[in-house]
């Protein structure tokens, strides 16, 4: 029992330092906002009272609705690429790198040393209207309008890539520790490729694929930037939104109330998502 | 059998902690070499300054919007230190991020602000800015210019003195786009998908009231809706390709549009890398706004924010700023000292216009308590689609 | 077996393929290599534009279209002293940011995976909502927060903090994917051989996580040095690189910028050889041992 007890002890003193941080500087925080969801402002001063004012949220919810949409069909879809593009980029990081593997994972965090308004400038340059890329991509059919920059294409272009590393860096973590044993014994057993990968280093995989998912999409919902430099009219995220809300409007009590509805909008979709993965994947029921 | 850990991660780690600090060391000989430029002048210090200021002194500006002589020349002719803080990047942003101060009566340490008229407006409606010592001010009530010195928001410049002003307009692609010649036709279906439209709601929506013909200064707010209207069905359609702060710069350049709204001081640093674009005063006339300096309440040394005020004012000082910066002066004397100097800049309309040349241009409107709201709330949901 | 001839002397079925089906096994077996490099080059294709413009030479105050080739603004790249004292408070905040959110981080990860206690699940719980919260929004209520602790030395601290608060999430996941699954059987081979829990941990566990942790640090230093949102509101008056580059951007921007953002780039390169560097030469003097067995739990070091 002692053991057990100074397991648990040290559960707890291993966990405290990051829960304490959080709280204290996330948590409480976020208390004082929620408050102020459901503040009204005395007209003209930006000071408050507390008069539980559920008609923020419900104009957050009837107001944005499209912004709303939007954002998980963006979000949705820049997730899913990520995923297809990263997938093989951290399988042959984890298996077939060797001596290059700390260059390449450095290659897919290295866009973010250069600061992301460079970044996004740089993308401009790229796809702008008369550039080679552009033409090349209008000319296989994926650039309707003749120009790529201004659209939701170049929305969920920019989110995929700023966003590929939260999703490269777990699905390697998560591979790089698959026995390579495994998969030998797999094509002993005279598994196809295809097989061995859609039996056996998917599934083991999952964990990667589970926790990039959730880093990618999660943040990517509530991003702003992408639309407002690479979108056009009516590309705008709910991200925009509660920017323009806090920033242009100062209607902190709407900008507080309709964060809170994203958030627990997402978290909605987290534990579905969780359900459907298997929470093993993601909680990691595995505490011996 | 043991195997030991060689650790090979702690002796990285080690030596890329020697390599920051090799590169960090690096740096700041480089920032101490390469720092504060050149030899402090001494053309227009001699001026002594009559209050007896002194201290510390921090200015909290937008990057780039200084050149490098002047701060060191101030601190030169009055013994006064200054901290010179870059740190304003959006209006909006950093007037969220100082409200819960100022609404305290705190300033976080700065004396100056540099922010645009109308967030200046919202700031004296929300008592956080302290009244002027016009006494401490001679240069500016020399020098300031005619048409800066009744402003709607501030009629007699209590709280705030221009540090630049600048006009908006259009900027038009010569090649692509040579009849654009007002805002109005910045809604030629010709041009469809090609026009950028500023998101500042007190820049556009007044400029298109100007295109319906209506006087800026006295609008209802039944005219501002109307105007947004008529942005909205023009967005809808796919006329206006999207709203834009100052990268309006980089579709001009790369063609993604050949007519926008725009700042004359952003024309003056296109039009030096592409002759083809140019700012063009509407038929309907401009917007004159002015970015100002400001005293917070709570500023720990408002008697050298005045001096510092005071110094820029004078010509030869403000000649330096203009030059470098290439925004419209608030000064009266500048022309004539940087037309001898840099007779380029000098002539150049953009920073010098004439009074006639902008007869029909109208400050910021102002807007205030319900129909403030209700306009930025329409013209939000325009640019939110 | 094929109907055209051997395009290869010899004999047998394997002989019979013509070049197209030789080319196009060639291909199936390197696609996913293929691949791969592909999404390096698209990863890398925004550097080499910036790379390129930073060589630029406008006369103006813009860096959009290519004018002519100088070397002047890499001879002065910190010729405006505020560009580089943000870009090291930059370097300064992330490096601190993302040591000390590794450690929490890490040690969080380790808690939950492996160890049952009450307020699991809050825990688990705790972790992601910083993700799901739109950046304006932890800003702004770490700001408010601040003031009502009046404590108003908002600065690197107050950005510190911030820094570590919001790359703690990442590192937890990223390390606890790493953990899951983990195969224990080391960890109790060594008990077995009389290692206490503590050297086991450190001997064991920890190499062979460290790809995990090395991945969660990496994120959490490229999270904090690109960060703007949270940094404008908690920052005071210091100003990170992002937040100058967003500013001097109102007025343009300067080739300098590009220039900086390149030396950051290949100052990580060189960091990253080096620890490449250090990790071969660390495998090379345990592969001296010849009692050493050559296994596939060989310690991978870094990564």
């Amino acid at each position: 029992m002692a053991a057990a007890l100074r397991r648990r002890s040290l559960a707890y003193f291993l966990l405290a330092p990051g829960t304490l941080w959080l709280v204290v500087f996330f948590v409480i925080p976020l208390y004082f906002m929620a408050k102020l969801s459901l503040d009204t402002e005395i007209p003209g001063t930006l000071h408050y009272r507390f008069v539980w004012e559920w008609s923020n949220y419900k104009e957050a919810l009837e107001l944005y609705d499209t912004q709303f949409v939007r954002s998980f069909i963006y979000a949705g879809i820049a997730t899913l690429l990520c995923l297809l593009i990263a997938y093989p980029l951290a399988y042959v990081i984890a298996f077939k790198a060797g001596r290059w593997r700390n260059l390449m994972l450095f290659a897919v965090v290295a866009p973010f040393f250069t600061t992301y308004l460079v970044r996004t400038l740089a993308w401009e340059t790229i796809l702008s209207d008369e550039s080679p890329v552009t033409e090349f991509l209008h000319a296989i059919g994926l650039a309707p309008g003749g120009h790529i920059l201004a659209t939701g294409f170049a929305v969920i272009a920019g989110i995929t890539y700023n966003f590929l590393p939260f999703m490269v860096l777990p699905l390697y973590a998560s591979l790089e520790r698959i026995d390579v044993r495994v998969l030998e014994a797999s094509k002993d057993l005279y598994a196809s490729a295809a097989s061995t990968f859609w039996k056996v280093t998917l599934p083991l995989s999952l964990p990667g694929v589970v926790a990039g998912t959730l880093l990618t999409f999660i943040p990517a919902v509530g991003d702003y930037v992408n639309a407002q430099f690479l979108g056009g009219v009516n590309n705008r995220m709910i991200g925009n939104v509660i920017q323009s809300l806090y920033l242009t409007q100062s209607d902190y009590p709407a900008a507080a109330a309709l964060s809170f509805v994203l958030m627990a909008v997402i978290m909605i979709v987290v534990f579905v998502y969780i359900r459907f993965a298997g929470s093993e994947a993601l909680m990691g029921q595995e505490a011996a | 059998m043991r195997t030991r850990a060689r650790q090979p991660g702690r002796r990285a780690a080690r030596s890329v902690a020697a390599a920051v600090a090799a590169l960090a060391v690096a740096v700041g000989l480089a920032a101490c070499a390469n720092g504060i430029e050149g030899p402090v002048e001494a053309t227009g210090a001699k001026v002594e300054l009559e209050n007896k200021a002194s201290g510390t002194l921090v200015i909290s500006n937008w990057p780039l919007y200084i050149d490098k002589k002047t701060v060191p020349n101030f601190e030169k002719a009055t013994g006064i230190n200054v901290e010179y803080h870059e740190d304003i990047n959006s209006n909006e942003e950093f007037f969220n991020k100082m409200q819960p101060q100022l609404s305290a009566g705190e300033s976080g340490g700065r004396s100056i602000f540099v922010l645009a008229d109308y967030m200046v407006a919202k700031m004296i409606k929300l008592g956080y800015l302290q009244e002027l010592d016009k006494e401490a001010l001679p240069e500016v009530e020399a020098n300031l210019s005619q048409s800066l010195r009744h402003p709607p928001f501030d009629p007699e410049r209590n709280y705030s003195v221009p540090w630049q002003s600048g006009m908006t307009g259009i900027i038009v692609n010569k090649e692509l786009a040579p009849e654009v010649h007002s805002i109005c036709d910045l809604f030629n279906p010709k041009y469809k998908g090609k026009v950028d439209f500023l998101n500042e709601v007190r820049e556009a929506v007044p400029l298109v009231m100007k295109c319906e013909g209506v006087d800026t200064e006295k609008a209802t707010e039944a005219d501002w809706m109307r105007a947004i209207e008529k942005i909205q069905s023009a967005a809808a359609e796919g006329q206006i390709r999207r709203f834009t702060g100052n990268d309006y710069a980089q579709d001009l350049t790369n063609g993604n549009a050949v007519a926008v709204m725009g700042w004359s001081g952003d024309a003056v640093q296109l039009q030096a890398d592409n002759p083809n674009l140019e700012w063009r005063m509407p038929t309907e006339g401009c917007m004159l706004w002015s970015e100002d300096m400001i005293i917070p309440v709570g500023a720990p040394n408002p008697t050298a924010a005045e001096a510092f005020m005071n110094y820029v004012y004078k010509p030869e000082v403000q000649a330096n700023i203009t030059e470098y910066v290439n925004y419209v002066s608030p000064v009266e004397g500048v022309q004539e000292i940087l037309v001898k100097r840099e007779p380029e800049l000098g002539n150049n309309h953009l920073i010098f216009p004439s009074a006639s040349f902008t007869k029909n241009c109208s400050p910021t409107p102002t807007l205030e308590g319900e129909e403030e709201k209700n306009v930025i709330k329409a013209f939000d949901e325009v640019l939110n689609g | 077996m094929s109907a055209t001839p051997a395009t290869a002397p010899g004999r047998g079925a394997l002989s019979a393929e013509t070049g197209a089906a030789r080319a196009w096994r060639w291909l199936r077996e390197h696609a996913v290599n293929i691949v791969a490099v592909l999404v390096v080059i698209y990863l890398l294709v925004p550097i080499v534009v910036i790379f390129v413009f930073s060589f630029n030479n406008p006369a103006g105050r813009y860096n959009f279209t290519w004018v002519g080739f100088t070397l002047t603004h890499w001879a002065h790249p910190f010729s405006d002293s505020e560009l580089a004292k943000a870009m090291l408070t930059s370097i300064k905040l992330a490096l601190l940011a993302t040591v000390v959110s590794t450690v929490i981080g890490t040690m969080m990860a380790i808690a939950l995976v492996r160890h049952r206690f009450v307020g699991r699940r809050i825990a688990n719980f705790l972790i992601v909502i910083p993700m799901a919260t739109p950046e304006v929004v932890m800003g702004a209520s770490l700001l408010s927060f601040f003031l009502i602790l009046g404590s108003p030395a908002l600065g690197f601290t107050t950005l510190l903090i911030a820094h570590v608060m919001f790359c703690i999430s990442f590192v937890v996941v990223v390390v606890r994917s790493r953990l899951i699954g983990f195969d224990r059987s080391l960890e109790e081979a060594a008990k077995d051989l009389g290692a206490t829990p503590f050297e086991t941990f450190r001997l064991i566990t920890l190499p062979l996580i460290m790809p995990g942790i090395f991945g969660g640090a990496m994120l959490a230093f490229a999270l904090s040095i690109d960060d703007f949102v949270i940094s404008n509101f908690n920052a005071g008056t210091t100003v990170t690189f992002p937040l100058y580059i967003f500013g001097a951007a109102q007025r343009g921007i300067p080739v300098e910028v590009y220039v900086v953002a390149m030396i950051l780039f290949f100052f990580t390169v060189a960091a990253m050889g080096l620890v490449t560097w250090q990790q071969r030469r660390a495998e090379r003097m345990t592969a001296i041992r010849p009692e050493q067995e050559e296994s596939d739990i060989a310690l991978p070091g870094i990564a």
